[in-house]
């Protein structure tokens, strides 16, 4: 993996500018490396998702906390959990999401996207959204630096926060 | 008095008389109706009125409301359209209870019950109702936000007279896990404790302890964090109970543990409701056989419980009236409840796979047919499933007028009758037309406008209409709006329903609580005709996408979310930036 890609903004570097977390993605990564960085419309490009599957994405009808119990007990057997908090900026409520309950990047995505609502998570070009995470030592980092298993071991929680913000930073 | 009876009421009794005499009065319906015979009556039962439901939070002004009836004991209010459930209403859409405690806070200091329903309760609220009202006894939230188990363990620390602590299905932050040892040792009076929805775990000692020294603890739902290991100590320090919500039901095997449970469950003699068992699967299942008999309602929707399995429990549940479970019961299973269970009343049956991404269920519209033919007392029925018949619809209507509540969801969306290949508007055509009390109706599968006719001419008594991905056309709506008699709640998504509908049954929208509208044909335009036409309308526009101003946007515009509802308050002010008031 070390091989691979070097982590810019691994959690070793608490000293990292938050320039590094914005740094443009390398495209030579793995799909897997690249789902993670924003949340803007080109990423819909990944799986193409039609306007039909967005709409139903809140059908069936069925309660939020019988789909975590339904998600619990398809990614069950361990019966292991994993919940971290999700913010939104703008949103005064914070979520929790069990991410064991994700394989990778792509399904935490459009767990979130459900979440929050595609349309939010979504928007038009100036206000594209951009998932970030604090790591067990306190830094904010860009969800999709570091391979999905390396992420999960040290995430402690997660922000979507809007990408002009983030700029403003750099 | 037939012959000659005068209408000056008020004058012939002192107002205590006629407080005493509405105190008979069943309903709610049948107050209002009283306090408008006349301002004597008007004023005697807003002065004597104990309890208020506010079916829409955004309806009244809370001072208002406050101020009208000052002898109020018991609340209860709902916020956000019923579509939060699904995920539709934006997170910070509103429904905050924060004016409305400070209002109660304010004006009914002898308040003891208040009910909240899918509203923003935050800790401060908590506190304020912790600090406010001396005389506090029933604390119910359900599908609420924004608390956490710090504004829970200041109920806990000074409502010394609690009774019910109803805590159902919220999102609940543990920033107190402790919070349940707050309340004071001399604390006795509690009768219903459901912490089901709690994430955090509970300091078992500390519960033990609680729920001993209050004997008249009828009901306690406890969460899955608690393990089984500890189940049988809880439940041996609670023999009356009649309600239980169990913990986590699932450990390796002891038959030790298997032997202590069943002894436990076996020492209830009044247990009429279990729900919990959460992950609960074939080992430890036997253990509740001994209560089975007894009970009239079982929820198994936590339980992880194959169809034979199930067989096996229902056929011992003689006397069960509500059943909630998932499909993994298929239609083998219903055909042991239609022939056990003679006294049931309600069924749900859910979607353990509602992406259908597992193994296909032979869960079909056989079982719920089977159970219209054995149950003769069924009125509720929420079914989800795969594939329906109009010849199925047929048999049920048929055998079950006497139904309320019918909510079929058939899971992919215009689903036609998989036989004839034809819309299912004769099936829910005859659930309509025999069932003449249906008071609560969801429609699924492929429907055409047809099926709209039908209810709008012969749902009499339907007060909540739920449609999905059906109809043709702005007919549909209309043979909705126009009919419906009753209709007090309507959500529609999906549907190509259209401005004119709305706009010629404008008075009937002002006879409903709410209706709600996504993903339909509506334009901004008529939004903006229909509030000027209809000012006692808030025509609230959600759209999650634009940032831009409504005022500049055209009529032509399409609306994405649309929340129409009455009310007396005007125009409400803590629209979030998704939402405007048109």
């Amino acid at each position: 993996m070390r091989g691979h890609c070097d982590y810019p903004s691994s959690s070793k570097d608490s000293s990292s500018s938050p320039l590094s977390l914005f740094k443009p993605m390398r495209r030579d990564l793995s799909t897997d490396l690249n789902l993670g960085l924003s949340l803007s419309p080109s990423y819909d490009l990944q799986d193409n998702l039609p306007k039909e599957r967005e709409k139903l994405s809140h059908w069936p009808p069925i309660k939020p906390l019988l789909r975590s119990t339904l998600e619990d007990k398809v990614g069950q057997n361990s019966s292991r959990k994993f919940f971290v908090k999700v913010y939104m900026e703008g949103v005064p409520i914070g979520r929790k999401l069990d991410l064991f309950a994700h394989n990778d990047y792509e399904s935490l995505l459009n767990t979130l996207r459900c979440m929050f609502s595609a349309a939010m998570i979504c928007p038009r070009s100036k206000t594209d959204h951009v998932l970030t995470y604090e790591d067990i030592e306190g830094d904010w980092m860009m969800v999709g630096d570091v391979p999905w298993e390396f992420f999960l071991s040290t995430v402690k929680k997660l922000k979507i926060t809007r990408a002009d913000k983030c700029l403003q930073f750099s | 008095m037939a012959r000659g009876f005068r209408w000056t009421p008020a004058a012939s009794f002192p107002d205590e008389v006629w407080e005493h005499v509405f105190s008979f009065l069943p309903g709610d319906a049948d107050r209002n109706a009283a306090a408008l015979v006349c301002r004597a009556w008007n004023r005697i039962e807003r002065r004597s009125r104990q309890r208020v439901f506010i079916g829409n939070c955004y309806a009244v002004a809370p001072a208002a409301a406050v101020q009208r009836f000052p002898a109020v004991r018991a609340a209860a209010i709902k916020g956000k359209p019923h579509f939060a459930d699904f995920n539709l209403v934006p997170r910070d859409w509103g429904g905050g209870a924060e004016a409305w405690v400070e209002a109660m806070a304010e004006g009914w200091p002898l308040l003891e019950e208040l009910r909240f329903k899918r509203m923003v309760v935050t800790d401060d609220c908590l506190e304020l109702i912790a600090r406010s009202f001396k005389n506090f006894r029933v604390l119910s939230l359900i599908s609420c936000d924004g608390f956490s188990t710090a504004g829970l363990a200041a109920i806990a620390a000074n409502c010394r007279n609690l009774r019910v602590l109803n805590l159902h299905e919220n999102e609940v932050e543990d920033n107190c896990p402790n919070w349940i040892s707050h309340f004071p040792e001399s604390f006795t009076s509690l009768v219903t404790l459901n912490i089901a929805c709690l994430e955090g775990e509970v300091n078992i000692s500390i519960l033990e302890r609680l729920i001993s020294r209050c004997p008249n603890l009828k009901t306690l739902r406890l969460n899955h964090a608690v393990p089984l290991e500890r189940l049988a100590g809880l439940l041996h320090r609670v023999p009356q109970l009649v309600d239980l919500g169990t913990g986590k039901f699932s450990a390796e095997h002891h038959p030790e543990l298997f032997s202590k449970l069943q002894l436990a469950f076996s020492h209830f003699k009044h247990l009429k409701s279990l729900s919990g068992i959460w992950e609960g699967g074939p080992s430890y299942l036997p253990a509740i056989y001994p209560v089975c008999e007894g009970l009239t309602s079982l929820n198994l929707c936590d339980a992880i419980v194959q169809s034979s399995e199930l067989l096996e429990l229902v056929s011992r549940c003689k006397n069960l009236q509500r059943l909630w479970v998932m499909d993994l019961i298929e239609d083998n299973g219903l055909i042991a409840v239609a022939s056990s269970c003679k006294f049931l009343r309600e069924l749900r049956v859910l979607p353990s796979d509602p992406y259908g991404l597992a193994q296909p269920i032979s869960l079909t519209e056989h079982g719920l047919v089977a159970v219209s033919a054995g149950c003769q007392m069924l009125q509720s029925v929420l079914y989800f499933c795969r594939q329906m018949t109009n010849a199925a619809l047929l048999t049920i209507a048929n055998n079950r007028p006497k139904l309320t509540c019918f909510r079929l969801c058939i899971i992919d969306p215009h689903t036609p009758d998989y036989i004839t290949q034809e819309p299912l508007d004769a099936g829910f055509g005859a659930i309509v037309e025999s069932c003449k009390d249906l008071r609560r109706l969801s429609l699924s599968g492929l429907l055409t406008d047809h099926v709209f006719k039908t209810i709008g001419a012969s749902a009499n008594c339907l007060e909540m209409l739920s449609v999905a991905f059906a109809g043709d056309g702005d007919a549909g709506l209309h043979y909705i709006l126009s009919g419906c008699k009753s209709l007090r709640k309507l959500e529609i998504r999906d549907c190509p329903f259209g401005d004119k509908p709305l706009l010629d049954n404008a008075a009937k929208l002002e006879t409903m609580r709410s209706l709600w509208m996504s993903s339909c044909s509506v334009t901004l335009g008529a939004c903006r005709v229909l509030a000027q036409k209809m000012p006692r309308l808030n025509v609230e526009v959600i759209d999650e996408r634009n940032g831009g101003l409504l005022d500049s946007r055209s009529d032509d515009c399409p609306v994405e979310k649309l929340y129409i509802y009455r009310t007396i308050a005007g125009p409400r002010t803590d629209t979030p930036r998704c939402v405007w008031t048109v």
